[in-house]
């Protein structure tokens, strides 16, 4: 399932670091909350393989306490024309 | 929006959703571009950290800090905790990091085999070094090496320096580019008061009513401290800043009073000042009675042209009366003549100094230093002072400003010249068994006879005397006076250089060996600037690739030439050990360093450092422990200060009609020294791209020489084409021209003459003759 | 027996000037003065100066009725580029006369802002007008004749392995409509009002309410968070 999002929750006090590590790795995307110490991930891989490989690499960073998985969107919905229900056309950086 | 990016965003928005429900008032920021190379770097409130260092450029020795994050230098603070500049730095301060991270930095040792350099392991080089330095002591003897450091040297790279060639090796060839730099300034503190370094420090700067600025450009080579001129009158508009130069610059504009005297005539003008205090009765009868001795030496003492040129003074002792005799010639209209200043403006500098009720601060630096009677001039204004009385108290302060940030700490203090130990000279039996004692070396080893100073050095360089040269942190060949003649030297067969660095320069181009180096921050040491204040850095970052400490690559090449007892230390605490050592040699009231604990935790600790407190004015009772008297100059064995009667001598080659221009060289705000540093930092390369020549619009106007325009500039030692500079930030009178040395590509030393004052051996590289036409 | 009473009350009198004698000392040998080691005490965390905090306040009512640059030309991207990182002195985006280093020149511009018109825009205003030798921090960017301005490259260089952080992040505020915290130091940069506020503040950093002049009675500076308070543990008795 390629297009997935988390939320991260880092060791405390170890934010940035984790924010850090997470932007090295490819096909990731990382919204840092200002106020609190989580962060929103975005991963995106091109195949099964790939998003298994990267799942290993996330489960290596040694500032991340816990990954919550919130949201998947495999290849089969991404591959065909549909639109998942429920969609709505944001950007994904409003706050509340 | 491609689909793919609408879902990206949608998932995005679930998640943000999910976290917004568990936590009320969340807010998310900017997104992080994914995939980007370089690691985003957060804000001073995330992962950078801030420790804090001296600045690798000027004496000022300002506290930096510098922000860290990920193993890289980021950014520059001023320290506000550093009584030096007080959270203030200078364009090349607040830049100075970036000059980590050139393109081109030096990370792998080469070799040059066949006229080519070639890289090699580390361990190769170091192999191949002590391997040539051995073989070359076997065949010549042990005075067929030497070393060649600097003033930007750390403390430990000075005294590792020292233990191997004075104690191990058994040499006095040890010299540092300091000579080219300070030289004048020790023998003027050595022939006045028995000791090196001012008596005073920075806070003078806040009790001083008049600063006279004696030939050096403050407001562009020690402009923070120059800002600390600024603010004081900023604050007390009474406060005077006077600015006596042979040049109209950035200093002029700022100075209340800006009076320009012929070159080498401040000689007869510092006379005549104590010419006129003594007419108008103005001296300070009880504290001369007291505490200063009258003196003269030799005159027509030659200019060192010729190599192996030596000079021995004849010092002789005389009265007030003799000296009054002596400055006969010196009255403000003989002088006026002579150097150019009108009459009622030497009357006006003496009248600043008599007047009791201002204290007067003297501040000078290459001006009066690379000078080739540079231990007189600097004799001669401390002249000015012990006649009033103005010295050692707060205010009154002839304060000798350094260029380098460790000219003070590593090459005086430590001693790295051929004459010097760590505490005395070498041609003390005292001093060689203090070092014998300390280093664990039989004292016979110690050499007791001086060999060459810089210039007379890389003479034997060129003579073939010295076979095996080893040079760290400077760029001589860019900065030796008389230029070609000491590269040429260099290249010839059968001269061993090693040059460890961290960029390629000129000097690098003549090397068989090339070191790469840790620079600042990738490793542990301290500095001494101008003011006595020794301030310690530590290990912020990696080196890159290979690049190992200057002090390190010393301590491996000792090894391997069979020395591993004298440098017995580990690398986790070398740096410590080595200044444990270094402190048992200035024990004492009169030079105790502070301990290393010390040093780590202050921005900086002033020597001497007696039972925790920093002695702020040395040789006055009150501040001196040391001191057994109100004025004890306890540096002399009369416990005075000593009046030197010096007269006014001609540099060796003025202009004359075929070279009819006064050349001067000098650096700019921007730039330091040989630019190899500062040019790579895009901020102040661009500022001042290229070298230039300052000519005087008038004398344009007569070559017919255009702003921008190329100028031919010959010597009798060489020739060289640069575009002109007119009216630009400083303004040579007319006859004279000046060229910065800090860019490469205009080798200005190769027109410049390697004499030098015969009694401290620097360099005049502010006075000689050439001639000008459009090119 | 006279002469034995003599002698024992002498003795009893000898005794207590021992004892009066012994214990003299041994209370004064306990009160020798104590040599102390002066210690020099660890710096305490400074607040940041106020120092030209209200510079410029008293015409701050009429910045919100100024005009601000139609193009907004002068943005975050702009004020980052000419600083090799936050915080650096800016380099000198227009050509300077040489002669013109020390506060005077500079300041007639940068020291109250207005209309450039050589440039078409408002003058920035420096937050601090009180360092006079400007020339010592702040380098043109271009070399003297050349008109344009260089971009980034200029300042951060292509020859160069430069990198820094990124920009403090805006916003930051501890709970929806709390006034955000200052995100960068303030050291040289007490006075808010140069470039958050009037015609030259930078487009995207300017106030909302430029007439309130006392910027930290609501803004905090953003700093690594202190240890946290606790009180002394209680003494067992009183």
């Amino acid at each position: 399932m390629p297009i997935k999002s988390y939320l991260a929750y880092p060791v405390r006090g170890r934010s940035d670091e984790l924010a850090a590590a997470l932007r090295r790795l490819s096909g990731c995307q990382v919204f840092a909350a200002v106020n609190r110490d989580v962060l929103v991930l975005v991963t995106d891989t091109p195949h099964e393989a790939a998003d298994e490989a990267l799942q290993g690499a996330l489960a290596d960073i040694p500032t991340m306490d816990a990954l919550a998985l919130v949201a998947g969107i495999g290849d089969a919905i991404i591959d065909s024309e549909a639109t998942p229900a429920g969609a709505h056309q944001e950007g994904p950086h409003d706050p509340a | 929006m491609t689909r793919r990016d609408l879902l990206r965003s949608m998932a995005a928005a679930a998640a943000i959703s999910a976290a917004e429900a568990m936590f009320p008032g969340i807010l998310f920021g900017a997104a992080g571009s994914p995939g980007t190379g370089a690691a985003e770097l957060t804000p001073s409130d995330g992962g950078v950290t801030w420790r804090k260092t001296p600045c690798r450029f000027c004496g000022v020795g300002c506290g930096l800090l510098v922000g860290v994050s990920n193993d890289r230098a980021v950014a520059v603070k001023g320290d506000p905790a550093s009584p030096v500049n007080r959270g203030l730095c200078c364009v090349k301060g607040y830049h100075s990091v970036m000059a980590l991270y050139g393109k081109d930095r030096l990370t792998r040792a080469m070799v040059r085999k066949d006229g080519k350099l070639v890289p090699v392991p580390m361990k190769e080089a170091l192999d191949l070094i002590a391997s040539k330095m051995a073989e070359t002591i076997k065949a010549h003897g042990k005075d067929a090496v030497a070393m060649y450091g600097s003033g930007q040297w750390t403390i430990p790279d000075g005294y590792v320096a020292s233990k191997l060639m004075k104690g191990a090796i058994g040499t006095n060839n040890l010299e540092a580019n300091a000579r080219l730099c300070m030289a004048s300034a020790v023998t003027g503190f050595m022939t006045s008061f028995g000791l090196d370094e001012p008596m005073g420090c920075y806070d003078d700067i806040d009790h001083a009513d008049v600063f006279v600025l004696w030939g050096n450009n403050m407001a562009e080579m020690h402009p923070v401290l120059f800002s600390r001129l600024l603010e004081r009158r900023l604050k007390n508009p009474a406060v005077k800043i006077i600015d006596l130069a042979t040049r109209w610059t950035r200093t002029s504009m700022a100075a209340d009073r800006s009076i320009l005297f012929k070159p080498q005539t401040d000689l007869a003008i510092a006379n005549a000042i104590c010419h006129e205090i003594i007419r108008t009765d103005a001296v300070h009868e009880v504290f001369v009675r007291d505490h200063v001795s009258f003196h003269e030496g030799k005159t027509h003492i030659g200019y060192g042209l010729e190599d192996k040129f030596t000079f021995k003074d004849e010092p002789k002792t005389i009265d007030l009366a003799r000296y009054r005799e002596l400055l006969a010639d010196y009255s403000v209209e003989k002088v006026e003549a002579l150097s150019g200043v009108p009459a009622r403006e030497l009357r006006y500098l003496a009248s600043l100094y008599a007047d009791p009720k201002k204290k007067v601060m003297s501040l000078w630096c290459m001006g009066f230093n690379q000078h080739t009677r540079g231990t007189w001039i600097n004799n001669l204004v401390y002249n000015i002072h012990l006649l009033v009385g103005k010295i050692a108290t707060p205010g009154n302060s002839p304060f000798s400003l350094t260029g380098q940030p460790s000219a003070c700490g590593t090459v005086r203090e430590v001693g790295t010249l051929t004459q010097r130990l760590p505490h005395g000279d070498v041609t003390e039996e005292k001093a060689r068994k203090l070092a014998a004692e300390i280093w664990g070396v039989p004292v016979e080893r110690i050499a007791a006879k001086p060999t060459y100073h810089t210039v007379e050095m890389f003479r034997a360089v060129d003579r073939g005397d010295i076979r095996f040269l080893w040079i760290q942190v400077t760029n001589p060949m860019v900065t030796m006076p008389k230029l070609r003649r000491y590269r040429d030297g260099l290249r010839k067969d059968d001269r061993f250089i090693v040059v460890s660095d961290v960029y390629p320069t000129p000097t690098t181009d003549v090397a068989d060996v090339i070191l790469p180096s840790a620079f600042w921050i990738e490793r542990e040491g301290m500095w001494g600037n101008s003011e006595r204040r020794t301030q310690h850095f530590e290990r912020m970052l990696p080196p890159p690739g290979e690049a190992m400490s200057d002090t390190w690559q010393m301590i491996e090449v000792a090894r391997r030439l069979g020395f591993e007892k004298l440098f017995p230390w580990s690398e986790a605490t070398h740096i410590q050990e080595i200044w444990k050592e270094y402190r048992r040699f200035q024990a004492g009231p009169e030079h105790e360093m502070a301990p290393y604990e010390e040093l780590r935790r202050r921005p900086g600790v002033m020597w001497p450092f007696v039972n925790g407190k920093e002695t702020k004015w040395r040789y006055n009772g009150q501040y001196d422990p040391a001191a057994k008297a109100p004025f004890d100059f306890y540096g002399k064995s009369d416990h005075r200060a000593w009046i030197w009667f010096r007269p006014y001598e001609a540099p060796p080659e003025v202009p004359d009609a075929q070279y009819p221009f006064w050349l001067n060289t000098g650096r700019v705000l921007e730039h330091w020294h040989t630019g190899s540093l500062t040019r790579r930092i895009p901020v102040l390369h661009q500022a001042v791209p290229a070298a230039y020549v300052e000519v005087h619009p008038n004398d344009a106007r007569r070559l017919n020489i255009v702003n921008g325009g190329r100028v031919r500039l010959t010597s009798r030692r060489g020739t060289l084409i640069l575009p002109a500079q007119i009216d630009g930030r400083a303004r040579p009178p007319e006859g004279q021209v000046f060229v910065p040395f800090f860019d490469e590509s205009y080798l200005i030393n190769e027109l410049t003459l390697d004499a030098f004052c015969p009694i401290s051996g620097q360099p005049d590289y502010k006075k000689c003759a050439v001639r000008l036409e459009r090119a | 027996m006279d002469r034995s009473r003599y002698f024992l009350i002498g003795l009893a009198v000898l005794l207590m000037a021992a004892l009066v004698a012994v214990v003299g000392q041994s209370l004064t040998a306990g009160r020798e003065p104590a040599r102390v080691m002066p210690v020099v005490a660890a710096p305490t965390p400074t607040l940041p100066t106020e120092a030209g905090m209200y510079a410029r306040a008293s015409r701050a009512a009429e910045y919100a009725s100024m005009p601000t640059e139609p193009n907004r030309r002068r943005t975050l991207a702009v004020y980052y580029a000419r600083r090799a990182y936050p915080g650096a002195p800016p380099a000198i985006p227009h050509p300077v006369d040489e002669r013109e280093a020390f506060g005077k020149a500079c300041l007639s511009c940068h020291g109250s802002g207005g209309w450039a018109p050589r440039f078409e825009a408002y003058a920035p205003v420096t937050p601090h007008p009180e360092m006079m030798s400007c020339r010592q921090c702040h380098v043109p960017l271009t070399p003297g004749g050349e008109g344009r301005a260089r971009g980034p490259e200029a300042v951060r260089g292509s020859v160069s392995d430069w990198q820094t952080f990124a920009p403090p992040r805006l916003h930051g505020s501890a709970m929806p409509g709390s006034p955000p915290p200052i995100p960068h130091a303030l050291q040289m940069r007490e006075n808010c009002r140069a470039c958050h506020a009037g015609p030259g503040a930078v487009s995207g950093l300017r106030t909302t309410h430029p007439e309130r002049v006392t910027c930290r009675q609501c803004h905090a500076l953003a700093a690594p968070p202190a240890e946290a308070f606790a009180r002394a543990p209680e003494r067992a008795s009183r």
